[in-house]
């Protein structure tokens, strides 16, 4: 069991790591958007994490691209559907919580509007 | 009249299991490996269709009029659905998602299209096939139908081009099971054209243009189907 080995089982390790903070603030956070916010921790850094690691644990050249080419796209297009999740229930006042102290994306719409 | 429909169908079925249970004995002893079709097929399938993918290989060369078949039900749904959910009237929604999300679609879509050509057209190389790479293609057109708004997927790619695309996809496929019944005397036979060793991407002989039109009838008529059920749910309205 060489070095390599030894570097990909902490690279996925942290990604564990981060997927047990993920399931702890879906569980713990009290609205849709602090979920949405903790959910995106396992859909962006936990996956590309995986794939680091599943590419340092494979260690051939083409199926170590492939493999970071997947961890790739799921850095570009898990923070893209998290914004659009979070935009639309914003758009369509679902669930919007009433005691809050400061909501910047309200003014920021309303801009973009006139 | 309701005990008459009960006394038929119970000696319909009746009959039925008498039929099945006399070809019983007519299903193959599954120990006699030497004999039977399976044995046949991983012994030969390679130097019979010069497919390395045995279930392309079943599936468009010793089954193809039965794919043929199956590309026909997805003919009858598109057919029925587009009858069902038909409308004059187009509400079309002009506006789609935020700036970030057309944007990045914007550059990812190609490598969707290009991934979709390579499942399609290494069908009989590796998993996948038409079937699977026509999905990949629908899908494009959904996410120009949700990202964009469906005026646009409209605009670029009208109900007309879909029809033609699925339509040229079905006769390519009968094409060849026709052109193969003057090379070699059967319907869709494998015609050896284009017969490099098997492995390369230009071998196989029909399969891959079995694949190829395939590929776009699939991907043709789920884009008919979603866009024939969003004509009745979407209207003009405040952008997401």
């Amino acid at each position: 069991m060489g070095l390599r080995i030894i570097i990909a089982y902490l690279i996925m390790g942290g990604a564990i790591l981060f997927a047990v903070i993920t399931a702890v603030g879906l569980i713990r956070f009290p609205d849709v958007y602090t979920r949405i916010h903790a959910s995106a921790v396992v859909l962006t850094i936990s996956a590309v994490l995986l794939s680091i690691g599943v590419a340092i644990y494979v260690w051939q050249f083409y199926l170590s691209i492939k493999i970071l080419l997947v961890g790739l796209i799921f850095l570009i297009t898990n923070p893209l559907a998290t914004h659009a999740i979070a935009r639309a229930s914003y758009r369509r006042k679902i669930a919007i919580p009433q005691v809050k102290s400061i909501d910047e994306y309200s003014g920021y719409l309303s801009r973009d509007q006139e | 009249m309701s005990k008459l429909k009960h006394i038929s169908i119970v000696i319909i079925l009746a009959s039925l299991g008498l039929v099945m249970l006399l070809d019983l004995n007519k299903i193959p002893n599954q120990f006699e490996y030497a004999n039977s079709i399976y044995h046949h097929i991983t012994n030969n399938a390679v130097g019979e269709t010069g497919s390395l993918n045995f279930v392309t290989a079943i599936l468009y060369d010793y089954r193809a009029y039965d794919s043929m078949g199956e590309s026909t039900i997805i003919f009858g749904a598109v057919s029925g659905i587009v009858l069902l959910l038909s409308r004059k009237t187009l509400p079309v929604s002009s506006h789609g998602l935020s700036f970030i999300v057309k944007r990045t679609y914007g550059m990812l879509t190609p490598f969707i299209f290009l991934f979709s050509v390579y499942i399609i057209a290494h069908g009989h190389l590796s998993p996948g096939g038409g079937f699977q790479g026509g999905v990949i293609l629908g899908a494009i057109s959904i996410i120009f139908s949700i990202v964009y708004g469906s005026e646009f997927d409209y605009k670029r790619y009208t109900p007309t081009t879909k029809t033609l695309l699925e339509t040229s996809g079905a006769l390519l496929f009968i094409g060849i099971g026709l052109i193969g019944i003057i090379y070699s005397g059967s319907f869709l036979s494998n015609l050896n054209i284009l017969n490099s060793e098997p492995g390369s991407l230009l071998s196989a002989g029909s399969i891959p243009f079995i694949n190829l039109g395939i590929g776009f009838k699939i991907g043709a008529g789920l884009a008919i189907i979603f866009y024939s059920m969003i004509q009745k749910t979407f209207k003009e309205e405040a952008s997401l």
